[in-house]
């Protein structure tokens, strides 16, 4: 069943390739009958996609010969484009990668303060609110401005749009840890402390998972966004120079990267989810 | 003080009232018992009669509204839980992301207890639960039966004096309570803990109980109380066949058909 689904995948995406490389020729040569969709101008073709790629990652040279890497030009191609492919992956995944780790564990643990104290959610409840009606990719211009054009804007960009959509997951499940847990737990004998860390998190644990998936891709969406405001580095720069060069291909690159990086961010998320909720039901099928 | 002398649980004048709405709904009101050192006690009642307040007030899980209680003569305090009291619950609380072995071992950990001593005396509870092989299993994977057991050696593994159980074999099907029966009877004359024992089953009263708590309906109060003579060790299977058994039940059952139709009226 499993080879089955793959060879439709595989067809799936042979046929959408040769719509996407010839679809246009073929509207060229009968105008009257093929429709004017799949402008290279705008959407570009595999093919240019493909050039494009090996010569922002510095493998070819724009004459498209082979970079060596043996007679250094590979090396000089990647000093003199600052914003080779490489860089701008590596920096927009690290800034993605602190964004994301600042705003999930911000969100969590104010998720599990304010869940778990009454008293604490009665006070703040109204300002998270509030805050939370803003469209926090609004901000991103702000941000830049405050932090400037380097790194540090994009984080906080990315860590403003995660903690709160981890910290409502988290604070909803935090409120709803079953009672007869906690009562178990401190008939026992369990400390508040033990309670928080034997019962409340392992229980809320379901509740912040629900939420990592998103917030990865939330995450590189403010750092995409901080980078088209103003950067130096970075895929979104990377997306902004081949549109001021009027380069769809350019900007293709970009977004398949993006997208093959967010697959495989997920999926790491979804192997680490396996794992730390093991005990779950659906997991222990498999 | 001689130490046989001394009830091991004693409750007096208690009684619980709960604001609901704009209204006050007496659901406890003036219950007085005592329960000797090793006795089985089954507090036994319809729906609603507060049997569950009432065990939740002595394990200090709920704040009486009137009167006191003392465990070894020693004020309960509400919210302040001993370890030496332990509690079944009828709702099946294991923690699902533990294994059986860590949810029985939970107080052990709590306690501090090495590890080595720890698992030794898992493995125990283990065995004695007829749970072997099923160790490293998670809840989720067990049936409704065996997490019931795996929640009663949480409580147990700790070797607490009393044990305070809440209907805890009310979900579970005829034969797999028996079984049950069998289990908690083991181990009470095995370790003499203090039990009360919540039921609305009056077989499983006379099956397990020295003596039977009748509680009236709303508000709960004491109606009757009935000396379980039947020889011990029991044998669950056999025993309701037994011509004193039935003699208790039909005693009992009488007084408990009132209180049901009050019940009904209420
Ligand atoms: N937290 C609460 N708030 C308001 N009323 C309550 C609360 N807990 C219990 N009651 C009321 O107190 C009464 C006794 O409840 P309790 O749970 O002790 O009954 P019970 O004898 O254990 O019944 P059952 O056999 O169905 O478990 C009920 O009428 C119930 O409605
Ligand atoms: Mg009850």
């Amino acid at each position: 069943m499993k080879g089955h689904a793959l060879g439709w995948q595989m067809l799936i995406c042979v046929v959408l390739l040769v719509v996407w490389q010839w679809g246009y020729d073929l509207h060229e040569m009968a105008p009257d009958f093929v429709p004017d969709l799949l402008d290279p101008y705008f959407v570009s073709r595999p093919s240019d996609i493909m050039k494009q790629f090996l010569i922002l990652s510095c493998l070819k040279s724009k004459m498209g010969l082979w970079n060596g890497w043996f007679d250094g030009q590979f090396g000089a191609c990647m000093t003199k484009y600052e914003n080779n492919l490489w860089m701008a992956m590596w920096v927009t995944l690290k800034t993605t990668f602190f964004g994301f780790l600042a705003g999930v564990s911000s969100g969590f643990v104010l998720g599990l303060a304010l869940g778990r104290s009454a008293k604490l959610s009665a006070v703040f409840q109204p300002f998270i609110t509030a805050v939370n009606s803003i469209p926090r990719i609004a901000l991103a211009p702000l941000i830049v401005l405050a932090f400037g054009i380097g790194e540090t804007s994009k984080i906080v960009t990315s860590w403003i749009v995660v903690v709160f959509l981890v910290f409502f997951n988290t604070f909803e499940g935090a409120r709803s840890v079953d009672e007869g847990f906690i009562n178990t737990a401190r008939l026992l004998g369990a400390s508040e402390w033990k309670i928080t860390r034997t019962v409340i998190i392992p229980s809320t644990m379901t509740w912040l998972f629900a939420s990592l998936t998103p917030a990865i891709s939330f995450a590189l969406i403010g750092v995409i966004v901080g980078e088209f405001i103003g950067a130096e580095r970075g895929i979104g720069r990377l997306i902004i120079e081949s549109e001021a060069r009027g380069e769809a291909a350019g900007m293709m690159v970009a977004v398949i990267v993006l997208m093959i990086v967010g697959v495989v961010l997920s999926a790491l998320i979804w192997r680490l989810q396996a794992y730390l909720l093991r005990w779950q039901a659906h997991y222990q099928r498999n | 003080m001689s130490e046989t002398g001394r009830p091991k649980i004693e409750v007096r004048g208690l009684g619980k009232s709960f604001r609901f709405g704009g209204s006050t709904i007496d659901a406890v009101d003036d219950v007085s018992f005592s329960i000797r050192r090793g006795e089985f006690v089954a507090l036994l009642g319809p729906s609603g009669s507060g049997k569950s307040t009432v065990l939740n007030m002595i394990a200090t899980l709920l704040e009486p509204s009137r009167g006191e209680m003392f465990i070894d003569g020693n004020r309960v305090i509400p919210h302040r839980a001993t370890p030496d009291v332990g509690y079944v619950f009828q709702r099946d609380t294991l923690f699902p992301w533990r294994t059986v072995a860590e949810n029985i071992g939970y107080g052990l950990e709590l306690a501090g207890v090495p590890k080595a001593e720890r698992e030794a005396r898992v493995a125990e509870c283990v065995a004695q639960a007829g749970l072997k092989g099923f160790e490293t299993a998670y809840p989720s994977s067990l049936s409704g039966g065996m997490r019931q057991r795996a929640a009663l050696m949480r409580a147990i593994v700790v070797r607490p004096q009393v044990l305070l159980m809440d209907e805890p074999f009310g979900a579970l099907d005829t034969h797999t309570k028996i079984d049950m029966h069998d289990v908690l009877l083991k181990i009470w004359d095995r370790e003499q803990q203090t039990v009360l024992f919540v039921t609305h089953d009056l077989g499983e009263a006379l099956t397990l109980a020295d003596r039977i708590i009748l509680f009236s309906a709303r508000p709960g109060r004491i109606k009757e109380s009935f000396e379980v003579d039947l020889p011990r060790p029991r044998d669950a299977v056999k025993l309701p066949e037994t011509p004193r058994y039935a003699e208790l039940f039909s005693r009992i059952w009488h007084s408990l058909g009132e209180e049901f139709v009050k019940g009904r009226a209420a």
